[in-house]
């Protein structure tokens, strides 16, 4: 874990989009507090923009009612939550026991060599961020890696080079 | 008297307060189970793990004091070798990422991380590599300012705004050792008691802007002192110092415990109020704008009262009872009309529900027990009426313009008899000094009916007289504090139990009887 | 060796969707639960000796006999799908191929403990099964299997998906309580325990995915049907997880008390490469390890694990083959714990920090004795102070390497590595 405390501003109020809007309204139902929308919130605002900014948190603080600190709290705490645009193509590498077993240093070496980007860093033409994860819960098909959201297992350097060609 | 149950703690029986936990009820009775987390306005949080004991009897090995109850028959064991280490351990853990900083921090002398350091052998560091860099220095507002890398993420602060303002401005962001406290951007402390949080941190995190730097807290003195700043009257204590060919200085005012009056808080603007103990203070006797010796002056006033054919004493609803009844029976020898018109004190709508009153004024219950007119009519048709006016520290500016002032006193001559060289004092045409509420003891009564005593905080170097001694001084019978307190039992019948100094550190609740005097 | 009882349907296609799943027997149990009385479902599910699959082992019917009676509060079930334990990788496949056996043992345990809410936390980064599982419930409110009635009987339950975000600790019941109530994922201090004072405040059980899925089985067929597999103390089959160095890694369901190395050479194929074994990681990265000498006897069961000084766990079986660096090992498993600490308690936010700037120190071939030997004080000194065992988790296997490949430890302090592993 590193410091998540740096949020970026995009100076522009941030508001969801009809769909996420009822999205919100169909969710806040299901629970008897509405701070339980917190989480789920959250996750609206990265599929909507990617990441989540200053002004979203201040959003769904406001929003749900609740402090901005306690928001500020959850998105800094749970790591899924990206604080910065990412690349188009988001990899996640599972640095874990299995995967790291089975060759995960591989697949971070070949990114760094062939992509030239290092976990954290997104690549110089927005393509791709990558990112080292914690287990992905898939070591019985280790090593795996995750690109938006889709996982690739039983990945090898191969897989991986006819993996990217795919990615625009 | 709370019920109490019998324990034994490292087999030594004690008996103890029920139903508190086992931080409290064993610290009541002087046995300190370390704690940083715990505070008794904040409830358990168990997350700091100092306050680790064993329990024998078959329950898991090790359990929080602070979450556990004290229970009957209960074996506590504080004092085992494994026990201690185990708060060693904790402690070291503690201290491997905290700055080295002591000397340059305000917390030095009333830091528990510095004290459980000391008591525990003051043991050798053994971190060998670089400890986790946080940010200093951090505005939170309302002058506070944070340090992550002394703060040990006890969340005290955290649940203060959450739980008692119900602000929630603060938080603690990220998890692992880069847990820290923050505010979210744009959102600082904004709340009326967030100094407070500067008293819970038990380490150096939080500093008032306005005290840091100021002193070493090891010198300062401190007084029990009651705040004046509204009428609730929340305990403090007063903390000043002599410094070497100086005056004594007020350097802060902090809260302090009286659960029936204002628990272990107090607002930031009674808390800051303490400048106007050093501040602006009028100094020297005056007649006419020129400085002269107080006996001078006091025999000028004594003429202007022969003179006078109709007189009005003002009372301040600030003057401790003691001095109100001696202006009282100066008020009636004099045969002068008296009033404690203060209507400009009243900030109607300022109040919170909890500490804060609208009344900013420490005593008005006191001048209704005693039975002073406080109405403007009576005050103003008294005044134009009267040659003279003596007023005993009331601020009329709060209740008047300026404008109007001059316009109501244009035919009265003013004696000020006043703690502040302000514009209304300057107005006057003779002006006495007298001591602020630090430099006299006495008793007010809040606006809960809760009598509360005060003693003596600072002596100054030209230590003024009190309201008390000055009404003595143009004639008042009442010559001394106890002839004072002697009269004000004619008022307060419970007073007859107690003297001056023998008042209840929680103060006195007044009965049904005398409550009603009060409100009458 | 292997049993399909829990995996009848993961090899069937689209036993997901509700329509197949229907004609393999989804929901059959339906009408003999709804026969039953709550209580009668709670003593058949005692009576199976079904244990909690999320690595605690704790009897689930027992677990559900704490509830109080006659609150006056609602009832919560929540279904602990956030597997995250290294290694362990069961659940998932409940969630995306056979759903439904997982929404129908919450009906049977919504209807036994009088539930009629569940929430299911499911870690963030099961994003594509969030979706399989989502659709799946989608399909059981639309043909009334949820909902108003559930089946047409007099039942109500309403299911609701909560998505965690990435944090392991959540998977402590809870943190993940905490984390449906919005906020982070901090253990809670117990007693109270979630029985009495739960979810909103409100009595709940949390079970395992694995243990709610095991449910519809024990209903239809009956405890003594899931008895004939396993052990006496450890009844019934688990979805166990074999991964690092074999030749056939993956998930396999196998009867409890199966001897480890056994299924490690038939079900798994045996050490990957014809390479010897170095130890056995035997119930995810949390348990202590085994060396080949000591796992002869070793039967996967929670009574041998514990004979044995380890732990059966979540049933996640890591082979590690005589070329791991365990100091590195050791590395990777410290900046885990570390990195999923909550930062609630000092020992465990300050402690595993320290841990793994020495670790990192000796690595560098920086390290002294005294590196080791703090590495391995601190084990002890922040062991079992903390209100979960999170710490403990790390602290537990850490000690295990610590103390059974001292020499590898001692061969970095001295400058050379007997080891051959790359560093990172």
């Amino acid at each position: 874990m590193s410091d998540r405390s740096q949020l970026i501003s995009t100076g522009k109020p941030f508001q969801y989009d009809r769909e996420r809007d009822a999205e919100f309204e169909r969710l806040v139902k299901r629970y008897p507090t509405r701070e339980s929308m917190i989480l789920p919130s959250l996750w609206l605002i990265q599929e909507q923009e990617g990441w989540i900014s200053q002004e979203a948190i201040a959003y769904v603080a406001d929003r749900i009612g609740t402090f901005a600190s306690m928001v500020y709290e959850a998105v800094t705490f749970y790591t899924m939550y990206q604080l910065h645009p990412m690349g188009r193509n988001h990899l996640c590498v599972c640095r874990t026991l299995s995967c790291w077993l089975r060759g995960k240093q591989e697949i971070i070496d070949y990114l760094k060599n062939e992509i030239g980007i290092t976990p954290g860093q997104i690549s110089e033409d927005g393509r791709f961020s990558l990112e080292e994860v914690e287990c992905l819960g898939h070591c019985g098909t280790a090593p795996v890696v995750q690109v938006n959201g889709e996982f690739h297992e039983d990945m090898n350097v191969d897989k991986l080079k006819a993996l990217l060609a795919t990615l625009k | 008297m709370a019920d109490t149950i019998k324990l034994f703690v490292n087999g030594v029986e004690v008996e103890v307060e029920a139903g508190k936990n086992l931080i409290d009820a064993i610290g009541a009775v002087g046995i300190e189970i370390p704690h940083l987390c715990y505070h008794p306005a904040l409830g358990a949080d168990g997350n700091c793990r100092m306050c680790l004991v064993g329990i024998e009897d078959g329950r898991p090995p090790l359990v929080p004091a602070c979450k556990t109850p004290a229970q009957a028959g209960m074996k506590v064991l504080l004092d085992a070798a494994h026990i201690k280490k185990i708060q060693r351990d904790v402690m070291e853990l503690e201290l491997i990422n905290h700055p080295t900083d002591c000397p340059i921090c305000d917390q030095a002398g009333e830091c528990k991380l510095q004290d459980y350091y000391m008591s525990y052998g003051r043991p050798e560091s053994r971190m060998t590599v670089p400890q986790v860099q946080k940010s200093k220095k951090l505005d939170f507002g309302c002058g506070v300012v944070h340090d992550q890398e002394r703060c040990v993420t006890c969340g005290r602060c955290v649940r203060f705004c959450r739980q008692i303002t119900k602000t929630g401005e603060l938080g603690i962001i990220n998890r692992t050792d880069d847990a820290r406290v923050n505010i979210f951007p744009g959102r600082p402390l904004n709340n009326r008691y967030a100094l407070n949080v500067v008293d819970l941190c038990p380490v150096g995190a939080m500093t008032s802007k306005d005290f840091r730097f100021k002193q070493r807290v090891w010198f300062l003195k401190k007084a029990p002192g009651i705040c004046h700043g509204c009428a609730k009257g929340c305990n403090i204590t007063i903390e000043h110092n002599r410094e070497k060919y100086q005056d004594d200085i007020i350097y802060r005012f902090r809260p302090r415990l009286n659960p029936q009056v204002n628990g272990y808080f107090m607002c930031d603007a009674g808390r800051l109020s303490y400048r106007q103990e050093n501040e602006g203070r009028l100094l020297e006797a005056r007649l006419s704008s020129q400085i002269r010796p107080l006996s001078d002056v006091l025999a000028a006033c004594n003429q202007e009262i022969e003179r006078a054919g109709k007189i009005v004493v003002l009372l301040s609803p600030n003057c401790s009872l003691e001095q109100m009844v001696a202006v009282k029976t100066l008020s009636a020898k004099l045969g002068a009309s008296l009033s404690g018109f203060s209507d400009g004190y009243v900030k109607a709508g300022d109040g919170d529900g909890y500490l804060i009153q609208d009344d900013k004024s420490a005593n008005r219950a006191g001048l209704t027990l005693l039975g002073i007119d406080c109405t403007q009519e009576t005050f103003e048709e008294a005044v134009r009426e009267a040659q003279l006016l003596i007023n005993f520290n009331n601020d009329l500016t709060r209740s008047y313009t300026d404008s109007e002032l001059k316009k109501l006193l244009k035919d009265t001559k003013v004696i000020a008899v006043a703690t502040h060289n302000d514009r209304l004092t300057a107005m006057a045409d003779i002006a006495i000094p007298v001591a602020t509420s630090s430099e006299y003891a006495g008793c007010l009564i809040n606006c809960d009916n809760i009598l509360q005593a005060f003693a003596l905080a600072v002596s100054k170097n030209q230590q003024p007289l009190d309201i008390g001694a000055i009404a003595a001084k143009l004639g008042s019978p009442l010559q001394s504090r106890a002839e004072q307190f002697a009269e004000l039992r004619k008022y307060i019948s419970i007073l007859k139990d107690f003297e001056a100094d023998t008042l209840p550190a929680e103060g006195l609740k007044l009965n049904d009887s005398e409550a009603a005097n009060v409100t009458a | 060796m292997e049993v399909k009882i829990l995996s009848a349907k993961f090899d069937i296609k689209d036993a997901n969707k509700i329509a197949i799943a229907k004609t393999l027997g989804a929901y059959a149990t339906l009408d003999k639960l709804f026969a039953m009385k709550p209580e009668d479902v709670i003593e058949e599910v005692k009576k199976s000796g079904l244990r909690g699959r999320g690595g605690a082992g704790f009897p689930a019917g027992v677990k559900w006999g704490f509830l109080p009676k006659n609150t006056g509060k609602p009832i919560y079930l929540t279904v602990n799908s956030d597997e995250s334990e290294p290694a362990t990788f069961k659940d998932r496949y409940i969630l995306v191929r056979d759903p439904h056996m997982l929404i129908e043992g919450i009906i049977i345990c919504s209807y036994a403990i009088g539930c009629h809410d569940t929430y299911i936390y499911i870690r963030g980064e099961y994003t594509t099964q969030v979706k399989v599982l989502q659709a799946a419930i989608d399909e059981a409110y639309a043909e009334g299997y949820l909902g108003d009635s559930v089946a047409g009987h007099d039942f109500q339950l309403n299911v609701t998906v909560h998505r965690g975000a990435g944090a392991y600790v959540c998977g402590e019941e809870t943190a993940l309580l905490e984390s449906i109530e919005g906020k982070k994922g901090q253990p809670r201090s117990k007693p109270p325990f979630p029985a009495v004072a739960g979810l909103y405040g409100c009595p709940t059980i949390i079970n395992n995915v694995q243990t709610i899925a095991s449910l519809p089985f024990i209903l239809t067929n009956g405890a003594d049907a899931y008895k004939v597999y396993g052990t006496e103390k450890s009844p019934g089959t688990h979805l166990f997880g074999i991964s690092g160095h074999v030749e056939k890694p993956g998930m396999y369901e196998l009867p409890l008390g199966l001897p480890i190395l056994e299924v490690i050479d038939k079900v798994a194929g045996g050490v990957w490469k014809g390479r010897k074994l170095k130890g056995i990681i035997p119930g995810g990265s949390s348990t202590p390890v085994l060396l080949p000498d000591e796992v002869k006897d070793v039967t996967l069961d929670y009574e041998s694990m514990a004979a044995h000084k380890t732990m059966f766990g979540s049933g996640g079986i890591v082979v590690l083959d005589e070329t791991v660096d365990i100091v590195q090992l050791v590395k990777n498993l410290i900046d885990f714990y570390h990195h999923e600490s909550c930062g609630q308690c000092t020992p465990c936010r300050e402690g595993l920090g320290w841990m793994l700037k020495i670790i990192k120190k000796i690595l560098r071939r920086e390290g002294s004795m005294d590196d080791v030997l703090l590495l391995r004080e601190l084990c002890d000194n922040i062991e079992m102070k903390t209100v979960c065992v999170l710490s403990a988790a790390c602290t537990m296997p850490v000690r295990s390497y610590l103390d059974k490949f001292r020499h590898e430890f001692e061969a970095y302090v001295q400058g050379a590595s007997s080891a051959q592993v790359k560093q990172e």
